[in-house]
């Protein structure tokens, strides 16, 4: 665990020095004009630590980025956040400090259940634009959530996603079966009645849905309901990695031909570390290009760049990485156009600006222009690994949804 | 000065307060209480809040289990009950908070008397397990329950509202959560100077002695039970209105096991310790995120490095309590109460 640790600290070293070197260059840099804020509620520790970490890497590095650009319309940018060990209360203790210190423009959630539990503050206080971890799917709802926005396809988005590529790989007019195996969480239920619904709408049979603990790892009951239906495709989710895993490898050791998806979270590079040649022909739905694939845009190349830049010895970023930085994108997006409006920067303006996002260039972090439908970006690749490269390789075009 | 002890009657020796320093303190405690929201910023009002539910629900464990000696795992299932008893009330029936919660505390009460019934049977680490069934079952109903609980994805209510006042921020839930805290501790004081309270003691000290002494055993094992089940409960309540929603991933095992820890930290069977061990277990965590941003002037990435070690930190904060204090915080208090108390004639 310590030899961990101080790999970490020693890989964030240069980052740190980085960030060290821009506070000190960035009074030239920052005129006069008041700095934007970025505040963040981050999972350093806890669980979620290992994303938390690339996250805040991502976040780090694009403000880096961007006030090395000269900040947005000439305001610096300033990212402030803190540890959350991944607890409800805590985040919103991150939250409420750095709101009365900072007065954040936008802000990073590191959770569904701090974001739903944060949203009556943030629509009583219409100062903050939120986004962050989660792709909840009712956090699209507008209502209830007016100032909250998904960097990506809602959970539902990407089994609709997922389900448009099962649907055109079918032969003769013949669909391919799909099952869903997801976690007894929250985040494992939430895209699974729509997925039904979009999957009877395409015509596709959900012959089995199974759900699990997350992190289970005897799955050998499960694995037998799914020998009897012989599901073409099985779909996980709710999951980092266990117990994908599990099913895969015993799946196939039954000499099923089940081909195996999963969605954001359990399509990290992750999968092929820990699995090597078994996590071979596993695909996942991803929003954003993965960092070591072979496709390029300005956007892409900077964050490259950057991440060079910051840790040249760190290597491949992980999706939390392009997560973290689509993120802080995102925002400058919304805070440029709010300001280029002459409007004030409060959450209410920000909100029209982002729904205002129309036919967007991402300069290669997404591969085609993108439009906010709904507080979200529904648009996805399905990537398959190909284990002996070690990594992700597009498998069809980007699908938007409508 | 004062010095000595010593009490000639029975009614010095079960008054709430044994001299006038005593009052002068607690007077300006409740003071400092009052002024704190007026000068206090959000997020130590937040923090403020946090402690004053978990105050009550400390309060509630230690009745259980530093009192009575009964050991529970099912604490965050209590607080969930009450949670969503409060959240269903309030967003069919559109009742007031004090209502709400009083249900919230009965509700529970009843569902704590149900999962005391094995008490009587089995206790210790055979009883820890019992309520932690009771409270992964509980979990269950909460997540399944759908068309009360609304599932995983749990309920969203409306603010706390009393004649037409509508308690919205956090310094509006203080006025509700502290004082509530200030009553419910006074009332768990009062108990143990009641005939119920002495029971409990006696039970906790050895159950079969206390039986011979002709106290009903499994009935005060119940009532310990529903009043811890009670504060639990009422606590739960006030979580879901300081949040403002309630699913099952609000209430999880690790916060049984927080709350046990704020019971043990604290000081078992001392009430002044469950207040001191729910505001460290609260606030450690937070003081310990000073010290890193004490750190990131000089080293801008110090949260990366320091997260990771501040739970190390933490947990070894209560391993060493554990060790080097086992009667908890609420003895070095009254070491330094003895202090000043004996003070200048201490050798």
């Amino acid at each position: 665990m310590f030899s961990n640790i101080f790999e970490k600290g020693r890989r964030l070293a240069g980052l740190g020095s980085l960030v060290a070197a821009l506070t000190v260059t960035a009074p030239a840099m920052a005129q006069d004009k008041e700095p934007i804020v970025f505040g963040g509620s981050i999972p350093l520790s806890g669980v979620f630590a290992f994303a938390g970490v690339h996250l805040h890497a991502g976040l780090t590095d694009y403000t880096s980025w961007i006030n090395s650009e000269g900040g947005i319309n000439g305001h610096p940018v300033k990212y402030v956040m803190e540890d959350t060990g991944y607890e409800v209360d805590r985040s919103v203790a991150a939250f409420k400090k750095i709101s009365g210190s900072d007065s954040p423009a936008v802000y990073y959630g590191d959770s569904t259940a701090f974001m739903k539990t944060i949203a009556s503050e943030l629509n009583s206080q219409g100062n903050t634009l939120m986004s962050g971890a989660s792709f909840a799917t009712a956090l699209t709802d507008n209502e209830k959530y007016p100032y909250q926005f998904i960097p990506g396809p809602n959970y539902s988005q990407m089994f609709g996603i997922i389900l448009e590529y099962i649907a055109s790989q079918g032969e003769g007019g013949d669909k391919p079966t799909v099952a869903f195996v997801y976690s007894d969480t929250e985040f494992g239920k939430d895209p699974i009645e729509n997925g039904k619904a979009k999957a009877a709408e395409l015509g596709i049979d959900v012959v089995e849905d199974i759900v699990t603990k997350p992190g289970s790892v005897d799955v050998s009951a499960e694995v037998l309901k799914l020998r009897r239906v012989r599901p073409d495709y099985v779909v996980f989710h709710g999951y980092v990695l266990s117990p994908i895993n599990e099913f895969m490898v015993q799946m196939r050791q039954m000499g099923l031909g089940t081909k195996f998806m999963g969605t954001f979270w359990s399509s990290d590079k992750l999968i092929i570390d820990k699995m090597g040649e078994d996590a071979d022909g596993y695909m996942g739905v991803m929003p954003y290009n993965y960092y070591d694939s072979e496709e390029s845009g300005p956007m892409l190349d900077a964050l490259r760049a950057q991440a060079e830049k910051s840790d040249p010895e760190a290597g491949y970023r992980p999706t939390g990485y392009m997560q973290g930085w689509f993120n802080a994108m995102v925002w400058t997006e919304v805070v440029k156009r709010t300001l280029d409006a002459g409007k004030e920067l409060n959450a209410e303006n920000m909100a029209a600006s982002l729904a205002s996002i129309k036919d967007w260039d991402t300069g290669g972090i997404i591969g085609v222009p993108v439009t906010v439908k709904n507080m979200s970006f529904p648009v996805g690749r399905i990537w398959r690994v190909n284990a002996k490269e070690g990594r992700y390789e597009p498998v069809s075009d980007w699908i938007q949804l409508d | 000065m004062r010095i000595g002890d010593a009490k000639q009657t029975y009614e010095a020796d079960e008054a709430i307060w044994t001299s006038p320093t005593q009052k002068f303190w607690f007077a300006l405690l409740l003071l400092s209480l009052l002024v704190f929201p007026f000068m206090a910023n959000a997020y130590l009002l937040y923090l403020g809040c946090l402690v004053g539910i978990a105050v009550i629900s400390t309060t509630g464990l230690n009745i259980l289990t530093g009192f009575t000696g009964l050991i529970s795992l099912g604490q965050a299932g209590f607080m969930g009950v009450g949670g969503y008893t409060v959240a269903w009330f309030s967003l069919n029936t559109g009742l007031p908070f004090p209502v709400t919660l009083l249900l919230a505390g009965l509700l529970a009460a009843a569902v704590g008397i149900l999962v005391g019934l094995p008490s009587l049977r089995v206790k210790g680490l055979y009883l820890a397990i019992a309520t932690l069934a009771a409270s992964v079952f509980l979990h269950f109903i909460f997540a399944e329950w759908e068309s009360v609980t609304g599932g995983m994805g749990g309920l969203s209510l409306e603010p706390a509202h009393l004649f037409g006042f509508s308690f919205q921020s956090d310094f509006g839930m203080y006025f509700i959560i502290v004082p509530l805290a200030v009553l419910m501790v006074f009332a768990a004081r009062n108990v143990f100077r009641t005939r119920i309270g002495r029971a409990f003691i006696a039970i906790r000290d050895r159950d079969i002695s206390a039986e011979i002494l002709g106290i009903d055993l499994l009935r005060y094992k119940l009532m310990s039970f529903a009043l811890s089940s009670f504060y639990a409960g009422v606590a739960g309540g006030l979580f879901a209105y300081f949040y403002r929603v309630v699913t099952p991933e609000s209430f999880p095992l690790s916060m049984s096991i927080f709350y046990l820890a704020a019971v043990i930290v604290g000081g078992m069977g001392n009430l002044l310790g469950g207040i001191l061990g729910a505001a460290f277990m609260t606030l450690i965590p937070e003081i310990l995120k000073l010290l890193t941003a004490a750190l990131t002037p000089f080293y801008p990435n110090a949260p990366v490095f320091m997260s990771p070690m501040l739970e190390i930190i933490f947990g070894a904060l209560i391993v060493g309590f554990l060790i080097f204090e086992p009667h908890g915080l609420a003895e070095i208090w009254h070491r330094i109460r003895r202090f000043f108390s004996l003070w200048p004639f201490r050798n």
